[in-house]
C-alpha cells in the first residue's frame, strides 16, 4: 500500500500532467516573451539582427522626448476615466432590467449577450456604417427629431466618443456576470428587509449593491486593465489616429513603433510602461477593496 | 449480467474515445496539408500579394502564364490582406516561413532594406541583366527601390495620379473641355462652379478637390526628401505654398461639408463604385489603375485624363510621386532564383514586349520605357488613350520617388498628420510644417542616439 504521501504526489503529479500542453503553451509563448521583452526594452531592437544594448535610452527618450507618447497616454487615460465607470454602470442596470421575470426574459438576456460574442473587426466594420454622417443609422435616427448629427468618425471629440459609444457595445459579457451575482443574493435578505418596511430603492441601496460588490470589484479590475490595452476597435476604424489623433491609444503608438517603425526595442520599453500603470492601477484598486467590497454572502 | 452490463458500456466508451481520437488527429492532419499544386515535381516559389477581386484574378493569369513558360518552377500565389500585410511579412521572415516573393507597399521598402529583411535583387541579376535594369528603368521607379545603391523592390504596379474629368459635367456647367485650365487657378475656378449643393447648403456634387500635400508638393516646385547628406527639405516655401494652397480651397468649400460628402461616398478601390463613375465627382485626380476599371465598368462614360495644371508662378508641370506595389525578396527565402525568374517574366526585363500585357491586365505603369514602346502596350494605348497622361507624367523630371530613408514611414504618418491639422484649421501652414520638421529632427536624433546610420 503506497504512502499517503506518496499518493498525493502522484495526485499532484497526474494534475500536472493534465494541464501540462497549457503549461507548456504559457511558459513558450506568454513567460518567456515577457520575461524576454524586459531585456529588449533596454536594448535596439528589430528582430532579424541581434539585440543591442542601449541601457536605460529607449525609457529616457520616452519619457522627455516623445510628445506623442504622452499624447497617446492621454488619449487612453481619458478613455479608462470615462469607458470604465459607463461599463459598470451599463452592466449593472442592463442585469438589473434583465433579472426582471417577464416573459421571454431568456430572449432578452441572449439579444443583449449576442453582440459581446460578435469578433472586434466586424463589429468596428458595422460601427463604421453606423456611424457614417450621411447615411448612419445613428444620424438618421437623430435626423427624425431635426437634429444633424455630427461626422462621428472625422471630427474631434466626436471620434473618441464614438470609440467610447462602441465599447458599450460589448457590455453583455460582464452583463452575465452581473446577472449571475444578482442570483446569488440570498432571497432571505429580501425578505427580512421587506419585513422591516425597506422599499425597493433602499433595498437596492443596502443588499442588491452591497452583495453584488465582489462582482463589481472583478468587472472593475478587468475593465481597467482592458481600456488600458484598447487596440483593436481604433486600429480598424482609425488606423492612423483619427483626427487632431484623438484616437491615437497608447497600444495603436506602441504597435506602430513596433510592427510600423521595426522599433522593437522602444516598443518594449513602451509595453513595460504600460504593464507598470497597469500594475499599480490594479493593486490600487485591490488596497481599496477592503473599504467597500462585502464578501458577506 | 450487471458485471457484462457494465462491461459492454465500458467497451463502447472506449471504441468512442478511440473514434473520436481518430477523427482529432485526421482534423489535426488534415488542416497541416501543403498547398495543393499543379505541378508537385517543380521547385516552389511562394509569391504573396495584396491584390484582391477582379486584380486577384489578373495576377492569377499572370502566374498561370509564368507556371506554363517553363519547366522549373512553379508559382504559387496566395492573396494577403492589405491590412497588416507588412507585419505578416516580417513574422513570416522571423517565424523561419516567409515567402519567396511579396508585392509589398513602396513606403516599407527601405525599412525593411535598412533592418535587413531583404536580399538585395542586384546580387539574382546577371551582370548583363543588372546593367539593363538601371539603365533602362524610368528613374522614379528605379529609385525607388533602392536603397544605399542597392536595388531592393523592383516594380509591377507603380501608381501616379492625374485628373479625371467628366466631360458632360463640364459642358452642362458651360465649360469647354477641350479647353482644360492651364493653371492650377483655372482649375480651382472651374471646380467651384462645378460643386452642386442642396437646399441645406449641403454638397452633393464636389467640382473638385485638392489635398495630398506629399503629392501635390511637386508641382509648386516642392515636395518632401532627405538629401544623402541629411540635409533636409521639409518646410520649405515651396511646400507651405501648397498646404497653404490646399487649405485656402478647402476653407472655400468649406471643411465639415468636404468631410461629410466624402464619408457618404461608397469609394471602394478595384470595384465598379468609384464615386467619378457615377457622376458624384466631376473632376477628381486619382490613379492609372481606374483607366481600366471605367473600361470594364463604364464604357459609356466621356472623360478625359489630364496631367494636374501646375500653379501659375513658380509651378513645375507633369509633376508626381511614384509608390505602388513593389516586389521583395525576404532575405531568408528559400527559392530566390524562382523568385527572380518570376520577376523578370513579369516585369519584362528579358521579353519588354510579352510583359505589356501583363501590365495591361491590371492597368499598371510599365518600369522602363522599353515596355511602354512595345508593340503590344502601343496597341493597347490606342484602345485606352487616356493612359498616356500618366505616361508622360512618368517620363517627366519632376516626377520623383520618395527619399529613400529608413524612417520614410514615420515621415509619411508626419506629413498626414500636418495636412490634416492645417486644413481643420488647428494650425496655420506654416507651423503645421515647422512641427513637421522639428518632429522629424527629433526623431532623427532619438534613432542617431540609439546607433542608427540614419
Amino acid at each position: 500500500m503506497a504512502s499517503p504521501s506518496k499518493h498525493t504526489a502522484k495526485q499532484y503529479l497526474t494534475g500536472y500532467l493534465f494541464i501540462s500542453p497549457w503549461l507548456i503553451g504559457f511558459l513558450a509563448f506568454t513567460a518567456w516573451p515577457f520575461l524576454q521583452s524586459i531585456y529588449l526594452s533596454f536594448t535596439r531592437y528589430n528582430i532579424v539582427s541581434p539585440a543591442k544594448w542601449v541601457g536605460i535610452a529607449n525609457y529616457r527618450m520616452l519619457l522627455t522626448q516623445d510628445a506623442l507618447f504622452y499624447k497617446s497616454a492621454w488619449v487612453t487615460i481619458k478613455f479608462a476615466i470615462v469607458s470604465v465607470p459607463l461599463a459598470v454602470i451599463a452592466g449593472i442596470t442592463l442585469a438589473l432590467l434583465l433579472n426582471i421575470n417577464v416573459k421571454g426574459i431568456t430572449v432578452f438576456r441572449t439579444i443583449f449577450y449576442l453582440p459581446s460574442i460578435v469578433p472586434t473587426v466586424a463589429t468596428s466594420v458595422l460601427f463604421i456604417w453606423i456611424l457614417n454622417p450621411n447615411i448612419g443609422l445613428i444620424n438618421k435616427s437623430l435626423a427624425l427629431f431635426g437634429i444633424r448629427g455630427p461626422s462621428w468618425l472625422n471630427t474631434s471629440p466626436w471620434a473618441f466618443y464614438s470609440l467610447i459609444l462602441m465599447s458599450l457595445w460589448g457590455v453583455g459579457g460582464s452583463m452575465i456576470i452581473y446577472l449571475a451575482g444578482l442570483k446569488d443574493i440570498p432571497v432571505h435578505l429580501y425578505e427580512a428587509a421587506t419585513i422591516d418596511g425597506a422599499n425597493p430603492v433602499k433595498k437596492m441601496w443596502h443588499i442588491t449593491l452591497p452583495m453584488m460588490t465582489p462582482v463589481i470589484f472583478f468587472n472593475l479590475v478587468m475593465s481597467i486593465i482592458g481600456s488600458f490595452q484598447y487596440f483593436t476597435q481604433a486600429y480598424v476604424i482609425t488606423p492612423n489616429g483619427g483626427p487632431e489623433q484623438s484616437t491615437y491609444f497608447y497600444s495603436l503608438y506602441l504597435y506602430n513603433r513596433a510592427w510600423k517603425y521595426l522599433d522593437m526595442g522602444y516598443a518594449s520599453a513602451m509595453a513595460w510602461m504600460l504593464f507598470m500603470v497597469i500594475f499599480f492601477m490594479t493593486l490600487l484598486v485591490f488596497k481599496t477593496q477592503k473599504k467597500w467590497v462585502h464578501y458577506g454572502g | 449480467m450487471a458485471v457484462n452490463d457494465s462491461t459492454t458500456r465500458s467497451r463502447i466508451k472506449g471504441y468512442a474515445l478511440l473514434a473520436l481520437a481518430i477523427i482529432v488527429t485526421a482534423v489535426v492532419l488534415a488542416t497541416g496539408n501543403e498547398t495543393p499544386r499543379k505541378y508537385p515535381h517543380r521547385k516552389i516559389v511562394r509569391f504573396w500579394h495584396r491584390w484582391q477581386g477582379d486584380w486577384e484574378k489578373q495576377v492569377q493569369k499572370i502566374v498561370d502564364a509564368f507556371n506554363q513558360s517553363q519547366t522549373e518552377y512553379e508559382v504559387v500565389a496566395v492573396s494577403v490582406p492589405s491590412g497588416g500585410s507588412d507585419a505578416k511579412f516580417i513574422l513570416g521572415v522571423i517565424g523561419g516561413d516567409p515567402p519567396d516573393l511579396m508585392s509589398m507597399f513602396s513606403g516599407a521598402v527601405p525599412n525593411l532594406a535598412a533592418n535587413g529583411f531583404l536580399a538585395p535583387l542586384d546580387s539574382l541579376m546577371t551582370p548583363d541583366e543588372k546593367a539593363r535594369f538601371f539603365k533602362d528603368s524610368y528613374p522614379s521607379i528605379r529609385d525607388i527601390g533602392t536603397y544605399k545603391g542597392k536595388c531592393y523592390g523592383v516594380t509591377i504596379g507603380a501608381d501616379l495620379m492625374a485628373l479625371y474629368v467628366n466631360v458632360k459635367q463640364l459642358r452642362d456647367a458651360g465649360l469647354d473641355p477641350d479647353k482644360f485650365p492651364k493653371t492650377l487657378e483655372e482649375l480651382e475656378d472651374w471646380g467651384l462652379k462645378l460643386n452642386q449643393y442642396d437646399k441645406k447648403g449641403n454638397l452633393t456634387r464636389l467640382g473638385f478637390l485638392l489635398n495630398d500635400i506629399g503629392y501635390v508638393s511637386h508641382y509648386f516646385g516642392g515636395g518632401f526628401d532627405v538629401k544623402d547628406d541629411g540635409r533636409l527639405l521639409l518646410n520649405t516655401p515651396q511646400n507651405q505654398r501648397a498646404l497653404e494652397t490646399i487649405v485656402n480651397y478647402r476653407k472655400k468649400l468649406g471643411f465639415e461639408n468636404v468631410l461629410r460628402f466624402q464619408a457618404g461616398l461608397n469609394d471602394i478601390e478595384g470595384a465598379a463604385s468609384w464615386a467619378f463613375m457615377h457622376g458624384d465627382l466631376s473632376i477628381t485626380y486619382d490613379g492609372q489603375w481606374r483607366v481600366e476599371e471605367l473600361r470594364k465598368f463604364k464604357p459609356d462614360l466621356e472623360y478625359r485624363v489630364y496631367p494636374i495644371p501646375a500653379p501659375k508662378e513658380g509651378g513645375t508641370p507633369l509633376g508626381g510621386l511614384v509608390g505602388g506595389n513593389y516586389m521583395i525578396v525576404p532575405v531568408s527565402a528559400k527559392q530566390k532564383k524562382g523568385a527572380w525568374e518570376f520577376l523578370k517574366f513579369w516585369t519584362g526585363l528579358d521579353n519588354p514586349d510579352r510583359a505589356a500585357t501583363f501590365y495591361n491586365m491590371g492597368g499598371w505603369l510599365p518600369y522602363s520605357p522599353a515596355v511602354a514602346n512595345s508593340p503590344t502596350f502601343q496597341k493597347w494605348l490606342k484602345k485606352d488613350h487616356q493612359f498616356q497622361a500618366f505616361l508622360d507624367i512618368l517620363a517627366s523630371p519632376n516626377c520623383k520617388a520618395p527619399p529613400p530613408i529608413a524612417n520614410l514611414q514615420f515621415l509619411n504618418d508626419l506629413i498626414t498628420r500636418a495636412e490634416d491639422e492645417a486644413t481643420r484649421g488647428d494650425v496655420t501652414p506654416k507651423e503645421a510644417l515647422q512641427e513637421l520638421e522639428d518632429k522629424f529632427k527629433e526623431e532623427r536624433n532619438k534613432r542617431r542616439e540609439l546607433g542608427y546610420d540614419e
